[in-house]
């Protein structure tokens, strides 16, 4: 197997934007290209959730590659719900390990806020099993039974939870691409209204317009994608016997720890997938960062803070640098390539391995990547 | 309320069973068996959805339940007050939607009996279409 290194990195700012979400594409992709000297990959993966429903185009392959000027290159497009940037980032990292392609650009983006958020809701809902949704179940309805149960079973207490949102905030106000850039007081989010009780408001991500892209070489570069590793589990949520953690995570921290040859305690750096608060927290404990019933105490301790032992979504997260889904998984890869080159202005900690956890529906197609710099 | 008989599958490899019935069984490509399941369990978690989806009311009220036979379902309840993970509950379905209501002593009491022989059956059959007729009367109510 080749190894696979990140040459370019770029992302677009994320949020409300008017652009299309070709044009956001081709502003990130485009960025990465430079970023990386090259004009012309020899591949190109594309990932977008439901640009059919939430823009009315298809073909999003073609569309991309034509729209960047890129239409000779062979495309393909990739899904697997909102970890489908993450899928990409393995699709285009599998094609330079099995020496197909010398460099691939992997881009990925979603384009929402122009949709009344009922509508987006339920867009999003639909990576919800069928029979389930006929309920009346939402991705917060079941984050707020998994919330719950996690709070019975791990002891998990709303101020840590809410302490997550408040890490993720103040790193965002460091973040110039992030969807909120104003802090947030533990108060606010803990009084913020109910959306699923026990999940309030502020413990969940917003709705953001963007687009991310790395590309991915077999020449060396200054980053190497060290591992990663795919981690599935039944679309329906009554057929799991356990709520409180995610098999999905479990299974491909496993495989990325594995194709990488080290373990948790190597990582210095964490993006994870915060798309409600206490994900975050369970999210430590499933990849092994934190021991099992550690992760909120860790977080009230400032562990996991910009100053702290592992710092966790210096970029915002999903909850403030935002979540156009089929961008996240790749900006959280961006995320951690500029912290481990050193060009996270004004939010840049000391690392040289970091890991990106990326979640698709609800735990169902989840996804862990482990970056490290170039020795 | 008593315990309604609930359609689910069997995998004949595992002996799982799903709630409602599956074509095959989430952990082998394999087809599964009619069964049944009394409807009876307990609440493995539970939420209030405030902003419920299209063709819901505010406030939602959902439960995620362990039956006693072994298969978990979602229902929709009138309330989750009194509710707590680890609660018992019944589990109805009327027009092929699943409710949960809590089970307190009386109704334990019942199942027990009913359990014990054919005399308990027949004060058990009646019960139970009194607290349907009853469900049925505070459904239409709320509609």
């Amino acid at each position: 197997m080749n190894n696979v290194w990140i040459a370019g990195a770029g992302m677009t700012r994320f949020g409300r934007r008017d652009e299309t979400l070709p044009d956001l594409i081709a502003e990130a992709g485009l960025a990465a290209l430079l970023d990386a000297g090259i004009e012309r990959p020899d591949a190109l993966v594309v990932a977008a959730m439901n640009p059919e429903e939430f823009t009315g185009e298809g073909n999003y392959g073609s569309l991309i590659n034509t729209h960047l000027g890129l239409a000779q290159v062979p495309t393909v497009r990739v899904e697997t719900a909102t970890s489908s940037g993450m899928a990409a980032v393995y699709a285009g990292f599998a094609d330079i390990a099995a020496g197909l392609h010398r460099t691939v650009l992997v881009v990925g983006g979603e384009k929402m806020s122009h949709i009344p958020t009922p509508r987006v809701s339920e867009i999003i809902g639909r990576s919800i099993d069928p029979h389930e949704r006929t309920y009346g179940t939402t991705m917060p309805a079941l984050a707020g039974l998994v919330t719950r149960a996690a709070m019975q079973s791990r002891g998990l207490t709303l101020r840590e939870m809410a302490q997550v949102a408040v890490k993720n905030h103040a790193n965002g106000a460091r973040n110039p691409l992030a969807h909120f850039r104003e802090p947030v007081t533990i108060e606010a989010v803990m009084e913020s209204r109910l959306v699923a009780d026990p999940l309030r408001l502020f413990h969940c991500c917003p709705i953001s317009d963007g687009a991310a892209a790395v590309v991915l070489t077999a020449e060396p570069a200054a980053v190497r994608i060290a591992g990663i590793g795919q981690g599935t589990d039944t679309m329906a949520v009554r057929y799991r016997s356990d709520l409180t953690s995610f098999r999905a995570t479990q299974a491909a921290a496993q495989a990325a720890y594995k194709m990488a040859g080290f373990g948790p305690a190597r990582v210095e750096l964490a993006e994870l997938h915060d798309a409600f608060s206490p994900f975050e927290l369970i999210s430590l404990e499933d990849t092994g960062l934190i021991p099992v019933g550690k992760a909120g105490r860790a977080t009230l301790d400032g562990e996991t803070a910009l100053d702290g032992r592992l710092p966790v979504n210096t970029s915002g997260g999903l909850k403030a640098r935002g979540h156009p889904l089929a961008a996240t998984g790749i900006a959280q890869t961006v995320e951690i390539c500029w912290q481990l080159r050193g060009m996270a202005e004004g939010r840049q900690v000391q690392a040289r391995v970091g890991l990106a956890q990326s979640i698709g529906g609800l735990a169902t197609n989840n996804w862990v990547a482990l970056l490290e710099a170039r020795a | 309320m008593i315990a309604q008989s609930i359609e689910a599958s069997r995998c004949p490899r595992c002996e799982r069973m799903v709630v409602p019935p599956a074509h095959y069984c989430p952990d082998h490509p394999v087809a599964m068996e009619p069964a049944t399941v009394a409807g009876v369990g307990e609440i493995v978690s539970f939420t209030t959805l405030h902003s419920p989806p299209e063709g819901f009311k505010a406030p939602l009220h959902i439960a995620l339940i362990e039956l006693k036979g072994g298969a978990r379902l979602f229902c929709h309840g009138q309330e989750t007050r009194g509710i707590k993970i680890g609660s018992s509950v019944g589990v109805e379905s009327l027009d092929g939607v699943f409710y949960f209501s809590h089970m307190g002593f009386a109704d334990r009491a019942r199942l027990f009996w009913r359990r014990a022989g054919a005399g308990g059956e027949k004060v058990a059959s009646i019960s139970k279409s009194l607290a349907k007729g009853i469900w049925r009367g505070r459904s239409r109510g709320d509609s």
